[in-house]
């Protein structure tokens, strides 16, 4: 076990090195000269050429980056072009929202979409399965924006129940304490999951379902509620563990749409506006972090699918 | 209704001399869309105290289905039309889902087939086992966890499981077959039920398993003073086991009685045939095995007369007209047929196709030389010593041309790793395997490519070998297009003939696999083995996977292909039986070692190995009159692991006659006569000469 996760972790370093450098070469070829980025057009060509060669963007693109390397061993993402703030400080601002967001997103639609997808499976094919598998396909075609926008315009607009922008505050607390503020982000994030995951759900468990343990429980005298609880609902959930690790890096892309759309300050809306800026440091860190989620969320689903399944041995 | 009178209902009867269960008329429907099917249909039965009954039927017979009706278990769409079920004088039909959830698990028990999906994977053994003590049943409070562990730990001890009290915090993968099988019985036996209905309980297991899980249902059962309900479609199981049978076809119950009455008067023509068609271990090899034509009819279909009439030898008019009513043929032995027989066929004297004998030739066709077969397993990476299950661990024989060579041995001996080598289908660790002179392993790619026509595999699950998406035409053809054979139009042809000759009609060329019977794919499943005319067939299985009136019709097909084309065979099957019947001569495997090898009848009649006798002696004869020599020579336990196979002879450790020379020296097959050896220090045939006996075990420190 432990060799298994030292060996994750040493393959998990290999792969984010190898995002690394792509991302860095790749940047480097749309913009070579920093310098120009920074001081603007109107700038001197010595002006720019000073800058680079204070900075060592003058150097050759791989000593580059292994010097950046070098930072990022000591934690040192690099300064913003723009905003005259490191990097790292930028994404300690913004990482906890969008964190937030994410997560209360994600238990929210595994709250919802576990026990829908084991209804539908106990009743399949009824009314209910079918009409709920209809609406699920129907949201899960739907673009995230555009369900934002449907959001906005009836429960902000026609109904003015929510607010249309989410909290601007800049401390954690403060977002938490205004939950009528996050109603609209956190459901638009949720609603999309939702629809994936209970089909998920639904067809693992109909799956399940069909096994002999499952009669041998109800042989047992057990009643069908705790036939569910106890016998069905860990063995269904086990896809949804991968599903889930799968999804953590694709909820940072969903961040990216609803932060814009509701205007909440997380790394979705800094990515956007640093696209905007060209601000190179801050994409580049932020794409590393998108290769991080991907790297541990799929390590922590293997993990957790391993610990809730003792058949499945860690081994490599 | 109240606590009280739930509890009351419950308790009634409980002193009482009625039959623990009495089912009458009872007819079942299952409605699947528009599809209707009867499984059961108007089945009578009584069931004793403490009396075992064994229900006996093919695939698709309604055994199954009665035992769920018993427990109000139908699956979704299917009820009770008609009839009545009655446990301990109370109706059962109609009964509320909370009262019947009651009786189920405390009063009516159930033990499933297949241990492994029966058991919930992600649950550890103990929990599992104490679930139906910890239920609250109807206003009863369930058992404390400390005093229900207590109770597990005594009934996982009961059920013959060493160390219960570790095991408990075991997971279901982590325990054998027959282990796991034994913790099925302990939950269907914790709550101590009058009435266990146990479908199929050793289906799944190794004969030497499965004589072992029998005899302890049957002890358990007389010391808890239980009934029960045996549902197979083993004979042998039956004769051993039940004290009456009960005989379903096509959901009806056309014969019941006492069993040694049932099996020395039997009266139905269907049950007669069954039990001629079985193949034993006396079979006359030099004619066909009796066999039941045509299939079990569509259970869809709305039934007039006599189900088994259009399979039925002495089928009359009346026949298929009318149903017959169930006479009596002696006291408890009642029958539904018009035109009964009288006792067992006699087989001697039936008119059946003797079977040509081969000329098998000196020269071997097919050499098997020190074959190895590892695989790494679990751990591996970084640091550590590799593991390997070791299948196969050097295997030496060869087959004559026209030969039949038989392999058995129990499941992960290492037979189907040693078939699927021999077709070049895996390459051996080591070793080689030689066809007509040639290396197949050392070959190159290419050159084996043109060499597989002559190597073809017939499989075990007929319905998993062949293409669901593909016509039956597509798949016979398949293998002619790999190899170039003909035009698109002569390939058609040989596949209709090849169809003919498993004795199936051209229509089939146009249909799907999921349309045809177990029977019928595995006939594809052997002209498509066929089509390239190779030289070697390795059968693995070929009819384990079949109803028992299937099997005879397959086995006699097989034979007669064997012989007429010539071909040199392998058969690979655990059913001894079955290997009997078609190999000239046999190999024993025990994990991964050929222990015995030898002419077929010599084997068969005076094993040489105390492995080979144990296997034979735990075949369940399908003759009740037959003593139970049950504890002679047995094979006790179970199968040690791959990974670490016990010093010197691997057997040892099951071994009633080890000693510590074969812990220390590996044996080496030794002659019995010029066509049967033994690899055994203590051989129960005495040997020829004792040139070598083994060879000292080798490497490091103390044998294991």
């Amino acid at each position: 076990m432990t060799r298994y996760v030292l060996g994750r972790l040493v393959v998990s370093v290999i792969v984010l090195l190898g995002i690394s450098a792509v991302v860095f070469f790749l940047l480097h070829i749309v913009s070579e000269s920093p310098g120009r980025i920074v001081l603007g057009q109107r700038a001197s060509p010595q002006a720019v050429a000073a800058f680079n060669s204070e900075h060592g963007f003058d150097r050759p693109v791989v000593v580059q980056y292994f010097s950046y390397l070098g930072q990022l061993l000591h934690g040192d993402l690099g300064r913003s072009y723009k905003l005259n703030e490191s990097v790292a400080a930028l994404l300690r601002q913004n990482a906890p929202r969008s964190a937030m967001l994410s997560l209360v997103g994600l238990v929210l639609a595994l709250l919802i979409a576990v026990p829908l997808g084991i209804v539908q499976a106990v009743r399949r094919n009824s009314a209910t399965d079918r009409v709920t598998t209809g609406i699920a396909y129907v949201l899960y075609a739907t673009p995230g924006f555009l369900l934002g926008l449907l959001l906005i315009s009836v429960f902000s607009q026609t109904w003015q129940i929510f607010p249309a922008e989410a909290s601007q505050s800049h401390t954690m607390w403060a977002v938490f304490t205004d939950p009528r503020a996050m109603a609209l982000p956190v459901l638009t994030l949720a609603v999309t999951s939702i629809a994936i995951f209970s089909q998920y759900q639904r067809s693992s468990a109909l799956e399940q379902l069909g096994q002999d343990y499952i009669r041998l429980a109800r042989a047992k005298g057990l009643p069908e509620r705790l036939v569910l609880r106890r016998h069905l609902l860990r063995n269904a959930c086990l896809p949804l563990i991968t599903l889930v690790g799968l999804m953590i890096p694709s909820l940072l892309a969903g961040n990216l749409i609803v932060e814009s759309l509701f205007n909440y300050p997380g790394l979705g809306l800094l990515f956007l506006n640093s696209l905007q800026r060209e601000d190179y440091p801050v994409l580049l860190a932020y794409t590393l972090i998108g290769g991080v989620l991907t790297v541990l969320g799929n390590f922590a689903a293997d993990l957790a699918v391993a610990r809730a399944d003792r058949r499945i041995e860690l081994t490599k | 209704m109240t606590v009280e009178s739930v509890s009351e209902i419950a308790g009634s009867g409980a002193g009482a001399e009625g039959p623990v269960l009495q089912i009458s008329d009872l007819s079942v429907e299952i409605r699947s869309g528009d599809r209707l099917v009867r499984p059961v249909r108007e089945l009578s039965l009584e069931l004793a105290r403490g009396e075992t009954l064994g229900i006996v039927g093919e695939t698709g017979s309604g055994k199954s289905m009665t035992g769920l009706a018993v427990l109000g278990m139908l699956p979704p769409g299917g009820k009770v039309t008609s009839g009545s079920i009655r446990y301990d004088g109370r109706e059962l039909v109609g009964l509320d889902a909370s009262h019947y959830r009651a009786l189920r698990g405390r009063d009516i028990a159930m033990v499933f087939q297949d241990s492994l999906t029966a058991l919930n994977p992600t649950r550890r053994i103990g929990d599992q086992v104490a679930e139906p003590l910890r239920i609250p049943r109807a206003g009863a409070p369930g058992m404390s966890r400390a005093e229900a562990a207590a109770r597990v730990e005594e009934m996982l001890g009961l059920v013959g499981i060493p160390h219960p009290s570790e095991r408990m915090n075991d997971f279901p993968h982590q325990l054998s077959g027959g282990m796991r099988q034994r913790v099925m019985i302990a939950i269907a036996l914790i709550c101590q039920p009058r009435l266990v209905i146990a479908d199929e309980p050793t289906t799944a297991l190794d004969v030497t398993i499965q004589a072992e899980i029998l005899e302890l249902l049957d002890g358990l059962r007389e010391r808890l003073g239980m009934a029960m309900i045996l549902v197979t479609h083993d004979m042998g199981v039956i004769a051993r086991h039940a004290d009456r049978v009960g005989v379903m076809y096509a959901g009806r119950l056309v014969e019941s009685g006492p069993t040694r009455q049932l099996f020395a008067d039997t009266r139905h023509r269907y049950t007669q045939a069954l039990l001629a068609s079985i193949p034993t271990l006396e079979q006359d090899r030099g004619r066909d095995l009796i066999s039941i034509p045509g299939a079990p009819p569509d259970l869809a279909m709305a039934a007039v007369g006599c189900p088994f009439a259009p399979r039925c030898v002495a089928a009359t008019d009346r026949c298929t007209d009318d149903y017959p009513p169930m006479t009596a043929a002696a006291p408890g032995h009642d029958f539904a047929c018009w035109v009964p027989a009288s006792g067992r066929l006699v087989v001697d004297e039936l008119p059946l196709a003797p079977v040509a004998g081969v000329a098998i030739a000196a020269e071997p066709r097919l050499e098997l030389r020190d074959l190895r077969q590892e695989y790494p397993v679990g751990g591996g990476a970084m640091l550590s010593r590799r593991r390997t299950v070791k299948a196969v661990s050097g295997v030496s024989f060869s087959v004559a041309a026209g030969e039949t060579f038989g392999l058995v041995g129990e499941s992960g001996c290492g037979k189907s790793s040693l078939g699927r080598m021999i077709v070049a289908l895996d390459r051996p660790t080591a070793g080689e395997v030689v066809l007509e002179g040639e290396s197949v392993t050392t070959m190159s790619t290419r050159a084996l490519s043109s060499r597989r026509a002559q190597l073809q595999m017939m499989f075990q699950d007929s319905h998993a070998a062949l293409d669901p998406r593909m016509r039956v035409g597509t798949i016979l053809r398949e293998p002619l297009a790999i190899q170039g054979v003909g035009s698109r139009a002569e390939r058609t042809d040989r596949a209709r003939s090849l169809l003919a000759d498993v004795g199936l009609p051209a229509g089939v060329l146009e249909r799907y696999p999921h349309e045809l019977s177990g029977g019928q794919r595995q006939r594809i499943g052997l002209a498509r083995a066929l089509a390239l005319d190779p030289t070697v067939l390795v059968a693995d299985e070929p009819v384990s996977a079949l109803d028992v009136s299937i099997r005879s019709q397959v086995l006699n097909l097989m034979r007669r292909t064997q012989r007429e084309r010539g071909l040199t065979s392998v058969v690979i099957s655990h059913d001894l039986a079955v290997v009997r019947y078609l190999a000239d001569r046999v190999g024993v495997m025990y994990l991964g070692k050929l222990v015995e090898i030898g002419d077929t009848a010599e084997v068969y009649g005076s094993p040489a190995h105390p492995y080979t006798a144990g296997l034979l002696a735990a075949v369940p004869d399908p003759d009740p009159e037959r003593p139970a020599d049950a504890d002679a020579g047995r094979v006790r336990g179970e199968l040690p692991s791959p990974i670490d196979p016990p010093s010197g002879c691997r057997f040892r450790t099951r071994c009633p006659l080890a000693s510590e020379e074969c812990a220390l020296v590996e044996p080496l097959p030794r002659p019995i006569s010029d066509t049967h050896e033994v690899a055994c220090h203590h051989p129960l045939q005495p040997v020829l000469s004792t040139a070598t006996a083994g060879v000292q075990v080798t490497g490091e420190g103390e044998p294991r």
